[in-house]
């Protein structure tokens, strides 16, 4: 047990270890509102990590989930402003993500080319496609039930987190239990093998895509409705804390092994490390520095807890 | 068809010289040159030519020192911010450490080879996945320049012997950084192609275990090339340092994203075991010819990236077709390779699925503000009209945006044409490679709102040289490098105009916080360095208890608002000196019900309007930032005519201006709240 989670342990340990720091130094961290608008503030990154682990396990990344991310803010806003209903307009985001999924996807899976190279290209393309059309322009004059789905911010609010739990215990679930969660381990485990017990590697590298993108839509409208406007350049970085959540939490870039637990243990230690280091009081200057760090050695700490005997392996763990 | 693994004996010359398909990169960049000759203007020139290898050459070193990582299956994240550490490191060690240059050269490369040993350690000894190694010290080094210089802190003056290497040319023409980058070649090439130690990398990419098996110390070697990304990223680091004659925490921030694309475009594998340094030059050129290009046919720089995303499917998808067909393996994998007419279908599919996403947007964005998307002005005209090019700090911008309505209307008043291009995100080193487009380009004036003035100075200079007329506005070059800056307002003026307003709010005493853009951004930081002094003469019983950045980014100001008023609950004020950043600092007060906090900052009307009627935002600093769009035009007309006068010039709507020394005077500050806010729309 403790062999094959280690990665959690460790990142539990790494967690426990800021928690007590600052339960001692800074009780406030813990207070419920400050954990709510930390869980806030942090579930577009929870969301889309959660397609992302998906894209990951089938050996595959997505790095213009940023992007995408922009666009789907401003597509609700847009819906939002032609009269749809806010949950509606919520909706045709996920469909817009869905589509940019299945572009990327598509070139994946049936034209052959490296995720890496298309989502490279797709984020690019995207930003700066969305730069060119808004030219930097907000979506400003939302209707008055848009903020909050019309409903009060506090039951907006619980929505909003109901929906992160559901999606993620369930998908935590889904992935063990059910065929459709199966074949995407087995799919990045080895793409032949896959073939050969019936499964259609292709279609499942196209659904992860398209499943990711629609959960950046997803994540992108519930983020919208938090606030009055939309930003046209929402999203900026939001790739990199994705993937780092994903891989510090354990999900091996090469494919077929990480879980979503680890995941959102990722998610917690890097949204913990930023407001954490301003209860403690830290300059602003250092505080990258500091994140940095503390990444390194979260991850180093497995590695030197365990050292495993098989160093041939060093690179073909990482070709992604 | 089977085909064994047996060499063949006699290779086309296709496959020699293209020995990994590069040849539809080589098509692509053809065909750049082709249409950009046909529309740019002064592109096909050797100056141009030279013009863009001067400017690839830092991409080009972090390029070269990434196509072996990547070929032994590889990556390295963290280039750009060991430049970055580099750089400050070198301005530091120079400037207060007193060091001649040749020894802070040297401690910035040895510098370079430390972070290199580190991500080396770590990947190769430890066993960590590069990827997340180098995530992390992406953040780390870029931290430790911040952290070295607060952000803020610009070492320049440097000797012209040392600017020569990154300003200077040889015979007249050739830049003298070429010569570093044609070392760097040639050494990557023989490494890699003509080497014992370059054929084990391939091996290494192919199959790690197998390359164990074969007696390969593959850890050495592995480590060995993270030690030298290192070093060469010193190396440009201290060629990024001579050519902006400046260095700064920002140094390289996005190069390791640009490298890496023009590395997969040069056909390297992120699976290992394939590319070539020659497709990597042919990638770096194919990139750095498309921003060149878009800028002298004065297209707007946003098709940079579409055209590099469409440009990398393109070459890389037709490469893997042709690699496909040729191959035409019956592996398993490939065992239900399609049809070409199914194929044909799901291309259409993908290109259809595209256009309906680009149309839908466009479509979308019409249907929100059909004003406001005006299509560019393409191309100067062939008549005899001056053509004015106008640089924002940043494109995407809102309060650029709106200076750029009052640039239009005074182009179209005085007669001149307008080319309106500049950096998507703040970079310095991104406007010189514009302007210095522009000089090869031939425009009559350049209007700059400078990002660091040390920077960009030495190219203004050359701009006049060459009988170019220059304006800088909204944030000042050195004098001699312009012939009129447009002062809107003087850092001083805005630094004290938000503490008194701040300080009447608060009556004088408590504690306030302070949310900044990005940390190295130059005019925040001199406008906070005097609303500390302002604060230290005048407000005594004030305290600044905490300064966090926002990245300009609306929601990480949300959340870094909120994190103040839960750290200091005596925070009484909030001043928030970002235009995207003040609606989110206002609405994570307004979320908070904290009646009692105060929040006041710098931001366009527009964007706060609601919450200063909801009594959230009390003020508003800013100035009319259409007219500042319009006076800069249209004093750079008047230049160009030569019509402009001592002590004041006419400048259309705006009548007589003042003009002190070479200083165009716009106005004071100006104080929006709820009572004329009303009255503005921008």
């Amino acid at each position: 047990m403790l062999q094959r989670h280690r990665r959690e342990v460790s990142l539990i340990v790494a967690i426990l270890v800021i928690g007590a720091v600052l339960a001692v130094v800074a009780p406030g961290f813990f207070t419920f509102a400050n954990q709510r608008d930390l869980m806030l503030a942090n579930m577009p990154v929870l969301i889309v990590a959660l397609g992302m682990v998906l894209v990951i396990l089938t050996g595959q990344i997505d790095i213009s989930v940023g992007s995408q991310f922009a666009i789907c803010s401003v597509a609700t806003g847009v819906f939002a402003r032609m009269g749809l209903p806010t949950p509606l307009a919520g909706a045709a985001a996920c469909l817009v993500g869905a589509l940019m999924g299945g572009v990327n996807g598509a070139l994946v899976a049936w034209v052959r080319i490296p995720s890496i190279v298309v989502t490279l290209a797709t984020m690019v393309a995207l930003r700066d496609g969305l730069r060119w059309v808004t030219q930097g322009a907000w979506v400003q004059g939302l209707p008055p039930g848009f903020q909050w789905f019309g409903q009060s911010q506090a039951a907006s609010e619980l929505i909003t987190a109901g929906c992160a739990a559901v999606l993620a215990v369930g998908m935590n679930w889904g992935l063990r239990n059910l065929a459709a969660g199966r074949v995407v381990y087995a799919t990045g485990s080895s793409p032949n093998a896959a073939r050969l017990v019936g499964i259609n590697p292709r279609l499942v590298v196209f659904a992860v895509f398209v499943l990711t993108g629609a959960l950046t839509g997803f994540a992108a409208a519930f983020n919208a409705v938090r606030f009055l406007q939309i930003p046209s350049n929402a999203g900026m970085g939001l790739e990199l804390k994705v993937i780092a959540a994903a891989v510090v939490g354990g999900v091996a870039i090469a494919g077929g092994r990480g879980t979503i637990a680890g995941t959102l243990l990722g998610v917690l230690l890097l949204s913990m490390i930023g407001p954490g280091l301003t209860f403690l009081g830290l300059s602003a200057y250092w505080e990258r520095a500091v994140e940095g760090a503390i990444i390194l050695a979260a991850v180093a700490m497995d590695a030197v807890r365990v050292r495993s005997g098989i160093h041939a392996d060093i690179v073909s763990a990482q070709a992604a | 068809m089977r085909t064994s693994l047996v060499l063949k004996q006699r290779r086309p010359w296709p496959e020699i010289c293209f020995p990994n398909g590069e040849w539809v990169l080589a098509l692509a960049l053809a065909v750049e040159i082709a249409v950009f000759s046909a529309i740019g203007e002064n592109f096909f020139t050797w100056s141009n030519f030279f013009e863009v290898v001067r400017l690839s050459v830092e991409l080009g070193l972090l390029a070269l020192a990434l196509t072996p990582i990547m070929i032994t299956g590889g990556i390295d994240l963290s280039v750009g911010s060991i430049m970055g550490l580099s750089a400050v490191v070198f301005g530091v060690l120079w400037r207060d450490g007193g060091l001649p240059i040749a020894a802070a050269v040297g401690a910035a490369l040895l510098l370079g080879c430390l972070a290199g040993l580190l991500n080396a350690v770590l990947i190769a000894k430890l066993n960590l996945p590069p990827l997340i190694v180098t995530l992390g010290s992406l953040s780390l080094f870029r931290g430790m320049a911040e952290g070295i210089t607060k952000g803020a802190e610009n070492y320049s003056g440097f000797p012209a012997g040392f600017l020569r290497l990154g300003q200077g040319y040889l015979w007249g023409v050739v830049p003298v950084q070429f010569s570093v980058l044609l070392v760097a070649i040639a050494a990557y090439w023989v490494l890699l192609h003509r080497s014992a130690f370059g054929r084990t990398l391939y091996v290494v990419g192919f199959s790690p275990s197998g390359a164990r098996y074969a007696g390969i110390p593959v850890q050495r070697r592995v480590a060995l090339l993270y030690f030298l990304s290192g070093l060469v990223a010193s190396v440009a680091a201290v060629i990024y340092v001579a050519h902006l004659g400046q260095a700064k925490s920002d140094a390289g921030t996005g190069y390791e994203l640009a490298a890496i694309t023009a590395v997969v475009l040069g056909g390297t594998s992120v699976f290992g075991g394939r590319g070539t340094v020659w497709g990597t030059v042919l990638g770096l050129f194919a990139i750095s010819v498309l921003q060149n290009g878009l800028r002298l046919a004065a297209l707007p720089s946003e098709m940079t990236g579409v055209l590099t995303g469409v440009v990398l499917v393109l070459t890389i998808g037709l490469g893997r077709l042709r690699a496909r067909a040729q191959r035409n393996e019956a592996t398993i994998d490939e065992a239900d390779s399609m049809k070409n007419s199914q194929l044909a279908i799901l291309c259409c599919a993908v290109v259809g699925g595209s256009l309906i996403v680009a149309g839908t947007n466009i479509w979308l964005m019409r249907s929100l503000r059909p004003a406001d998307i005006a299509p560019a002005r393409t191309a100067a005209r062939p008549g005899k009209r001056p053509v004015i090019a106008m640089m924002p700090k940043s494109k995407g911008d809102p309060y650029f945006i709106s200076c750029r309505a009052g640039a239009e209307e005074a182009a179209k008043e005085a007669g001149v044409d307008l080319i309106w291009d500049g950096p998507t995100g703040l970079d310095p080193a991104k406007q010189n490679e514009v302007v210095e487009g522009w000089i090869t380009r031939g425009v009559d004036a350049i209007a700059v709102s400078v990002e660091n003035s040390a920077g960009i100075s030495t190219v203004l200079r050359k701009a006049r040289a060459r009988g170019i007329k220059v304006v800088t506005w909204d944030a000042d070059a050195a004098p001699d490098a312009r012939d009129f800056f447009i002062n809107q307002a003087t850092p001083e003026g805005i630094g004290f105009t938000l503490v008194d307003e701040g300080a009447r709010l608060l009556g004088g005493k408590g504690e306030f916080a302070i949310i900044t853009g990005p940390l190295s951004a130059a005019n925040q930081n001199s406008w906070m360095e005097f609303m500390r002094q302002r604060v230290a003469a005048q407000y005594p019983g004030m305290k600044l208890v905490a300064m966090r950045p926002s990245d300009d980014d609306r929601d990480k100001a949300f959340a870094e608002t909120q994190t103040i008023l839960k750290v200091y609950p005596k925070v009484k004020l909030i001043v928030t000196i970002s235009a995207p950043a003040v609606p989110g600092s206002a609405e994570a007060v307004q979320q908070a019900g904290r009646k009692d906090v105060f929040v006041i900052g710098l931001s366009l009307p527009n964007l706060c309007k609601r919450y200063v009627h909801d009594g959230v935002v009390q003020a508003v600093v800013l100035w009319n930032t259409k007219d500042l769009g319009y006076l800069t035009v249209y004093t750079a007309a008047l230049l160009v005519e030569g019509r402009t006068g001592q002590g004041s010039l006419q400048a259309g709507r705006l009548g007589t201006v003042e003009v002190r020394g070479s200083q165009v005077i716009l106005g004071k500050p100006f104080i929006f709240n709820k009572a004329n806010i009303d009255r503005y729309d921008f």
